[in-house]
């Protein structure tokens, strides 16, 4: 049972030594100059693909083929749906926070009707979907940036006690996931569906509603996330979440989690998400050019998801 | 161009009793405009202007059908499929915004052979059949940093935005600006971030650089990418450099806020999404036996301090500053080129 914990332990615990040495790195560079502005930028900008990256874990976990390609749409859709109904009404806020997470909830069994109803597989249904709803959000406001009523966007940019307060929204989130997938009856029933489904099946589970529940609770996330997102950056773009589609599955697989199935971890998608945007700052600090930069974040991924498996393996 | 004067400029074209020849030449004919991108505000702006202008001319019979159709994947094969597609149904011409520079070089063959016209515009193909309406990307980077000689004749540092990498008007306009700074050389580039034209992707990436960065002097940028820069440069309490504005509405928004504020002074360049008109008009010039020469370019849209209010009120709430062109227009830039 400890050698369990310690296993567990080590794989997630690279995510943070990686987001640590890229951190040090890049704060050597102005002998120690930019601590706070870099580690604050890192909490601001990690908070979504926090957000985005738990929804993907939960899906992830439920075992092999199953991912949410939909992620970027929906965070567009939400975002410029929940805005334009706001308007700028600052009494609406509320209203149009309820809205996001309503279309993530429509999404979320959209998503799941396609999966069980006609048989797609989860990575063709959830493709498809997902140009069905980014054509939606450009029907909706052909493109048209509206802002954010002013103290939607404050609270946005804003901190509290030296954090920003999105962070603070992520680790809301964090700790209710974290409690979901480790204490409720769903978090287990989850895993179990992802170790082996039939054995799920058979062992009296609700495979289906569990599998539903899944894609709509990484929906609802993912809408929260383009609700904040719209809000933090002026207004709802088009194209807004593209780069939240790799990211979501990036720190899920940096954070160690399995992409077998079966096996999530929530700490992880935090070093993973603060790992994923210092490392893109680092190299900007150092100055690469943009193809080098890619090619090194490819690597140094690679390097980092190396280093966490072969740890586990030996274990 | 507002609808109404669209209107009384096709009444009056009408009653002056043009030859009516001119425009039953082209009344038979049909334009397709091939897209390859509609995800942000400024493909949007450029499929509307499209909508008012080509079906103001279809309405008055300058040609029978303008239709507009868009790839949904940025992808160079599925716009070289579609090209061929347009071929079939038999479009007299086709108005192309090419996801690649050479990538649809043998499409756009097929489609010349086929004797269909091939106009593109923003983004150009280099098959030489095709006619191209260029715009001077390299310009637009290098009149950034003259524009910032003026200002600060002592230089200093900047801060340079790029778009997406891979991506030929991103290589263009950095080329601009870097011959600019080569030419104005008390400025210097102390940091380069990929911004994607994008204002969320560029607050993260400034956000994620401006630590490690000296003072800012200004910030050069390629368009959609200005006020992402402003909110993360404000967030890090840093002083407000001059940051050029590309043309977006929330852009120039912002600088008349400042302005308001405490005088800020800045200038803001990009390309008007209705240059898909002009390259519509061109492909009707064409298709009506006018000689064109292969190679047109457009000017980009220059907002200034003076004229700040008048772009501001012009542009629509979340959009990007446009103008439409005319068939006047076109004859103008056709005729400059010859």
């Amino acid at each position: 049972m400890t050698q369990l914990v310690s296993i567990y332990r080590s794989r997630w615990i690279w995510s943070f030594v990686a987001a640590a040495v890229v951190w040090t790195i890049t704060v050597m560079f102005t002998g120690g100059a930019s601590m706070v502005g870099l580690t604050q930028a890192a909490f601001t900008f990690a908070a979504f693909s926090i957000i985005v990256g738990l929804g993907q874990m939960f899906v992830i976990t439920l075992g092999p083929g199953n991912v949410d390609l939909s992620i970027p749409a929906t965070m567009t859709l939400s975002g410029t749906v929940a805005l334009k109904f706001i308007n700028v009404d600052a009494s609406l806020i509320v209203p149009g926070f309820l809205i996001a997470a309503g279309i993530g909830l429509g999404v979320g069994l959209a998503n799941y009707s396609l999966i069980k109803l006609l048989r797609i597989p989860p990575i063709i249904a959830t493709l498809a979907m997902s140009f069905i709803i980014q054509s939606t959000a450009i029907w909706t406001n052909r493109g048209l940036r509206i802002r954010p009523p002013q103290p939607l966007s404050d609270f946005a940019v804003g901190f509290t006690f030296g954090l920003p307060n999105l962070a603070w929204v992520a680790l809301l989130i964090s700790a209710l996931i974290y409690l979901l997938l480790e204490k409720s009856v769903f978090g287990r029933w989850v895993i179990a569906v992802g170790q082996n489904m039939r054995a799920a099946r058979l062992a009296g589970i609700p495979v289906d509603g569990v599998r539903c529940l899944t894609y709509v609770l990484c929906a609802v996330l993912a809408a929260i996330c383009g609700f904040f997102l719209a809000s933090f950056s002026g207004g709802a773009a088009l194209n807004m979440g593209a780069e939240y589609l790799l990211m979501s599955i990036a720190v899920v697989v940096i954070g160690g989690t399995s992409v077998a199935g079966g096996d999530s971890n929530v700490p992880g998608i935090w070093g993973a998400s603060l790992f994923m945007f210092l490392v893109v700052s680092m190299l900007n600090t150092y100055g690469f050019d943009a193809g080098y930069r890619m090619i090194m974040t490819g690597i140094i991924i690679i390097g980092v998801i190396i280093a966490a498996s072969s740890r586990t393996v030996r274990i | 161009m507002k609808i109404s004067q669209m209107l009384l400029a096709s009444v009056a074209v009408l009653a002056i009793g043009m030859p009516a020849a001119a425009i039953a030449d082209t009344s038979d004919k049909r334009i397709a405009l091939s897209n390859n991108y509609a995800g942000n505000s400024w493909r949007q702006a450029m499929l509307t202007s499209w909508e008012l202008v080509t079906g103001e001319a279809v309405s008055v019979g300058v040609v029978a059908a303008a239709d507009a159709f868009t790839t949904a994947e940025n992808q160079a094969t599925e716009q070289a499929a579609q090209i061929q597609n347009l071929i079939l149904q038999g479009y007299d011409a086709i108005v192309l915004n090419a996801a690649s520079p050479t990538a649809l070089n043998g499409a756009v063959r097929e489609a010349c052979d086929a004797g269909v016209i091939v106009v593109s515009f923003d983004g150009i193909v280099t098959e030489p059949c095709a006619w191209r309406i260029a715009v001077e990307f390299r310009e637009m980077g290098r009149v950034q940093v003259e524009y910032l000689a003026g200002r600060i004749p002592e230089g200093g540092n900047l801060l340079e935005i790029r778009g997406l990498a891979g991506v030929f008007v991103d290589d263009e306009i950095s080329a601009g600006i870097h011959q600019g700074v080569a030419e104005f050389s008390q400025f210097q580039i102390v940091g380069s971030v990929h911004g994607d034209w994008a204002q969320d992707v560029a607050q993260r990436a400034v956000a994620g650089v401006l630590p490690s960065l000296p003072q800012i002097d200004a910030v050069v940028t390629q368009g959609g990418d200005g006020y992402g820069a402003a909110q993360a440069i404000a967030a890090a309490g840093r002083d407000m450099p001059i940051i050029i504005m590309g043309n977006r509405q929330d852009e120039i928004a912002w600088w008349k806020e400042q302005k308001d504020a405490n005088g800020y002074e800045t200038m803001s360049v990009s390309i008007a999404p209705g240059v898909s008109t002009l390259a519509f008009w061109v492909a009707q010039q064409i298709l009506d036996g006018e000689d064109v020469p292969q190679d047109l370019v457009v000017p980009f849209l220059t907002i200034t301090q003076d004229t700040l209010e008048e772009a501001l009120e012009t542009t629509p709430e979340g959009g990007v500053a446009n103008v439409e062109y005319s068939l006047d227009d076109a004859k103008a830039v056709i005729a400059a080129a010859k």
